[in-house]
């Protein structure tokens, strides 16, 4: 595999480069640590004390002018000197150190001087650090050097629960779960408050009644077409089976053009390959349901078609990322071969690529026929059709009995298509 | 020690004793049991096909939905008969999947004569059921052959386009995919899909210029997301690693644990069928709409908890048991044994599979959010119905970023971790 | 006359409802401070014999006596306290993969101290100068606080001892302790075990699979084939007709030197 990296960058300048990269990222950590505690304090400033009109849930993000450049050098500061003054997660996490030049640990004066002298020297543009990038000034001036932490010197220290990061990893825990508790606005009360009617809900449902399990419901249409349950279960199957079966279809050429090791010998294939990636990555990211909230406008409300086209695209955008990184995980040794005897691309594919990956592309196209079947049993709320359309007819109707037949016939699909799909996988591997 | 002299005292022989009778009859009922699943598999595929078509018939012809266009008594003997006929001549998918095959007990290719032998046996010991138990079967018995493991030797196998399984699976899959088609596209949304293609430039043009009169509200909302999604998966860790103990096979021995065992991972097989959305739509009735991030919480906690215990509880039965034995052999407690010898080997998967959780549950955040979850997921449906193509864009491109950058993070870490 | 150290009686053990026979009626005593060696081919029931001896495997039939006691009738808590006087060592180590070297040779003493101490891992300062001892005797001292999975297998193998000398056995099983590890490792792992029997008395149960080995440091063999014993008696009293009655006919004899 050629490299297209700085080729004239020997290994040593190469991990120094890398090294100064990782400090500033744990520079960065650190400081993103302080930022999400200034979140945290403005939102509990806001709620408790300040009155923000018009803001009724979320009274989160709103500082006056003066606030921003205040909470921004502010996290800075905080964290500068919990860098110095012990041992910050930012340090921990990428397994650094701040330890004295002559082998010793720092002593007090030393960091403070340390983190006074940070100001002078990476404020300034960084100046401290690009003139003198082994060490930079900070860390001249007040003769430390920071390093990774070696495992043996931590041996026979006090507990990591008494360390900065320690402490400060137990605080975030804590702290989140407060703020989320207030964000979300959880209330365990009203759990108990309305209990009858919880317990209601459920009791109805846990009485199903199957009366149009395999008689049509006259109440219900599709294309003015009366559906029972069981004919609504079909539909949904269908709609998976058709979804996965294009989704695999389509994803499987597509796949080696996302692979690295089968795109990037020239710069075409480079730019093919990051574009395959970036499409992957982007239609991943939309979830289904969105999909189908989009192609339900497109085609008709309601109508399978949606439902199906979503979980294609979907499926495609899923596989294609699972299809070619198994591409770029296999043996080089039988590419090499075919390639020695001549071979052209589209033959180092078929014999030497294909024959690793197929077991794990069956698995993965069951993997996602088992989602696919999961998503197109509720993709209706978002006019994707299938049996999610009954579903919410019933409850909307508040006809729970008959809500909760509709979730009993879609936990047996979904289960049975579990277990299958789990004892197909075993067999393939 | 012994003090008679050697062979007076002689133990009853195996079969004789309770145990060894046990023995003798669960090895004919597993016997038994491997033929009778090869009958209903091919039982089951055949009957499948017969729908599938009968299907396709029906709606194509009638414009009904029809499932088997004959009465259910010709069904059912039909698909018995087929099943018997599949069976008895050729390779059935039933031994296919269970990779037996029937041959005669000399060797050598089986005759006409015997497998219309074993036909007509097969109706004497399959239907009343009773016959397999017999071992050798009475059927096979008679007919001289024998149901064995395929050996390999000697001839080439038939490439699949010859083999009465390989055909089927080929018209299997073509009538599932003509069956599929014609129940869910319809010509009216089809030509939708095409017809509306030019409104959709328009519409895709508006989702590439952003509003930004928006994009400090949405990033509330993204965060609101973010804290559902981090405190369901939370609470959901706390209560899904106690129950991975109890529902892990290998850790739950004897009537009462795997009593347990066989409860909880039905339950949690069952909660995970549920998808969220349908939990959200249950907790929104039951906490009302005003605290609608709460019933997304709960709604993804539960859905969390069967999920995880499931990873957690797999990942367990998996461990290295020579780990186990050596810790058990210094004479520690059980309690001893499970912190150091099944802990420090499951520690970085499951904060893998928790990882892996809390990246599923940031995109279902995004999702219960339509059901009137809270977070980004309810603005973006707003904005989807009312055709606010703009905003809409905007908000799905933040949410691209969100769970891309979430993404990115959370494989890194368990890159880290493995 | 004393009862032997260790009594083995009839010893039978059988899997998948009598399908599977892994030892057939074992009978042997051995004497307290001797190196019995137990050899036969792979699946011959080495590792069954060793493994029901400390009960990690549950006998079918037949009884065990250690020093008097009959430990095919204890119960599981009076068989842990008599598993802290048999130490085990392993073919493929065992060891606590991510763990440090100090903590897997601690494990040693889970036996010896309350679950609440071993719980939070506060093993008391004797059991740490304890480990630091056999940690010197097995020449890693200085490997003490680095990760177990970054040794050798020959490490790896004498951190196995050293946690076994924790518990400072009367009784040593070595399920084929040298399988994993070259020649020269070999012999210097089995010249521990030789170490520890001969200075520390500890009665020593290994399964080899090379001959030579067994001849060089057992006081004592024992052959099994398909679990059933065929030899019992001194090295020197294999002859060829034994050896391939013990190995099959087209075995042949391997030097490790």
């Amino acid at each position: 595999m050629s490299s297209n990296q700085t080729a004239t960058a020997t290994p040593a300048t190469r991990n120094f480069w890398n090294a100064l990269r990782r400090r500033a990222l744990s520079f960065f950590l650190d400081w993103l640590v302080w930022g999400y505690v200034a979140y945290g304090v403005m939102y509990l400033l806001n709620k408790y004390w300040w009155t923000v009109p018009l803001e009724r849930f979320y009274s989160t993000l709103t500082l006056p002018s003066w606030g921003w450049p205040l909470a921004i050098l502010g996290t800075l500061e905080m964290a500068v000197w919990s860098r110095n003054l012990g041992r910050s997660l930012g340090l921990r996490a990428f397994g650094y150190e701040i330890w004295g030049a002559d082998g010793k640990p720092p002593t007090l004066s030393q960091r403070v001087t340390r983190a006074l002298l940070w100001h002078l020297s990476v404020l300034p543009l960084g100046m401290g650090i690009w003139l003198s990038p082994e060490r930079p000034w900070h860390d001249q001036g007040a003769g430390t050097v920071v390093q990774p932490a070696p495992a043996t010197r931590l041996a026979g220290r006090r507990k990591a629960i008494f360390s900065q990061w320690g402490l400060m990893s137990l605080f975030l825990i804590g702290f989140t779960i407060w703020l989320g508790w207030l964000i979300i606005q959880i209330d365990i009360g009203i759990l108990f408050r309305r209990g009858d009617e919880g317990m209601r809900i459920w009791r109805e449902m846990l009485h199903p009644d199957f009366r149009y399990f395999a008689v049509p419901d006259p109440a219900f249409e599709l294309r003015n077409l009366p559906y029972s349950i069981l004919d609504m279960a079909v539909v949904t199957l269908f709609m998976a089976l058709l979804a996965t079966i294009m989704g695999a279809a389509v994803a499987f050429p597509l796949s080696f053009l996302g692979a690295r090791n089968v795109m990037g010998f020239n710069p075409v294939g480079w730019l093919v390959y990051f574009a395959m990636r970036g499409f992957f990555n982007i239609f991943r990211s939309i979830d289904t349901m969105l999909w189908a909230v989009i192609f339900a406008v497109w085609v008709l409300w309601g109508r399978p078609l949606a439902g199906v086209l979503a979980l294609t695209v979907h499926t495609v955008a899923a596989l294609g990322k699972l299809y070619s990184e198994q591409v770029e995980g296999i043996d080089p040794g039988p590419v090499e071969a075919v390639v020695a005897t001549g071979g052209s691309r589209i033959e180092v594919i078929k014999y030497a690529v294909l024959p690793q990956v197929t077991p794990a592309y069956w698995a993965f196209t069951l993997y996602r026929w088992d989602i696919n079947v999961r998503m197109a049993t509720v993709i209706a709320l978002v006019g994707g059709g299938g049996i999610g359309d009954l579903l919410f007819y019933y409850k909307n109707q508040g006809d729970w009995p008959k809500v909760g037949a509709v979730v009993m016939v879609i936990v047996a699909i979904v289960w049975a298509m579990d277990y299958i799909s789990g004892r197909l996988r075993e067999r393939i591997t | 020690m012994n003090r008679y002299p050697d062979g007076i005292v002689k133990e009853p022989p195996d079969w004789l004793s309770r145990r060894g009778l046990l023995d003798a009859l669960l090895l004919r009922l597993k016997g038994a049991s491997q033929r009778l699943s090869i009958v209903l598999l091919d039982m089951l595929a055949i009957g499948v096909l017969w729908i599938l078509v009968s299907y396709i018939i029906s709606w194509h012809a009638h414009g009904v939905i029809a499932y088997t266009l004959v009465p259910w008594w010709l069904f059912g003997l039909g698909v018995v008969e087929a099943a018997a006929i599949w069976e008895s001549f050729g390779r059935s998918l039933g031994h296919l999947v269970a990779r037996k095959e029937l041959r005669p007990r000399e060797g050598g290719e089986s005759t006409l004569g015997q497998r219309l032998v074993y036909y007509i046996g097969w109706h004497v010991t399959v239907l009343p059921m009773i016959g397999l138990l017999a071992s050798p079967p009475w059927h096979e018995r008679l007919a001289g052959l024998s149901l064995r493991p395929v050996s390999m030797e000697g001839h080439k196998p038939a490439p699949w386009w010859r083999t009465s399984s390989g055909i089927y699976v080929a018209v299997f899959l073509v009538v599932g995919l003509a069956a599929a088609v014609s129940v869910t596209m319809d010509e009216e949304s089809l030509t939708r899909l095409f017809t509306q293609a030019g409104r959709t430039v328009k519409f895709w043009k508006a989702l590439f210029s952003p509003d930004r009169s928006i994009i400090l509200p949405s990033i509330r909302d993204l965060l609101v997301t973010v804290f559902m999604a981090v405190m369901a998966t939370a609470f959901a860790v706390v209560v899904a690693v106690p129950l991975s103990f109890l529902a892990a096979r290998n850790l739950m021995r004897g009537p009462i644990g795997r009593s347990l065992y066989t409860v909880l991972r039905g339950t949690m097989s069952i909660m995970r069928s549920i998808e969220p959305i349908v939990w959200a739509i249950i907790f929104l009735v039951w906490v009302t709409a005003r605290r609608a991030p709460f019933a997304g919480v709960l709604a993804l906690w539960v859905h969390s908890i069967a999920d995880l215990t499931k990873l957690y509880a797999e990942r367990l039965e998996s461990i290295d048991p020579g780990l186990v034995e050596a810790i058990t052999a210094t004479g520690a407690s059980r309690l001893s044994v499970l912190r150091y010898a099944v802990v420090p080997q499951i520690i970085n998967p499951y904060i893998s599979f928790t990882l892996y959780r809390w990246d599923i549950n940031i995109r279902m955040a995004t999702v219960v959010g339509v059901v009137g979850g809270g977070g980004i997921g309810q603005r973006l449906f707003f904005y989807l119905k009312n055709l606010a193509w703009q905003q809409a864009g905007t908000v799905m491109i933040l949410i691209v970023i969100l769970v891309w950058a979430i993404d990115y993070l959370s494989s890194r870490l368990r890159a880290k971790l493995a | 006359m004393a009862k032997p150290y260790l009594v083995v009686e009839n010893l039978t053990k059988v899997y998948e409802r009598g399908q599977v026979v892994a030892l057939r009626d074992l009978s042997f005593t051995v004497e307290k401070g001797e190196f019995l060696v137990v050899i036969g081919l792979s699946g011959s029931g080495k590792s069954t014999l060793l493994r029901c001896i400390n009960r990690l495997i549950e006998p079918t039939k037949g009884k065990i006596w250690l020093d008097g006691t009959e430990i095919t009738r204890l119960s599981p808590r009076q068989m842990r306290r008599m598993r802290r006087r048999i130490g085990m060592i392993f073919q493929h180590f065992n060891l606590i993969k991510r763990a440090t070297v100090m903590t897997n040779v601690l494990t040693g003493r889970l036996g010896y101290n309350p679950t609440w101490r071993t719980l939070l891992g506060l093993f008391p300062k004797e059991d740490r100068e304890l480990a630091l001892k056999n940690l010197e005797r097995v020449g890693l001292s200085d490997k003490a606080y680095v990760r177990a999975d970054e040794l050798s297998g020959g490490q790896q193998q004498r951190v196995g001892i050293a946690r076994a000398l924790m518990q400072e056995p009367e009784l040593l099983l070595a399920d084929e302790p040298v399988s994993a590890l070259d020649p020269a490792t070999s012999h210097s792992v089995m010249q521990y075990l030789e170490q520890m029997n001969k200075e520390d008395g500890v009665t020593v149960l290994a399964s080899l699979h090379f001959l030579s080995l067994a001849r060089r440091y057992g006081t004592r063999i024992i052959a099994l084939k398909d679990g059933a014993l065929v030899f019992d008696g001194p090295p020197e009293a294999i002859d060829d007709a034994k050896f391939k009655e013990i190995y099959g006919e087209e075995a042949e004899q391997v030097e490790i030197r």
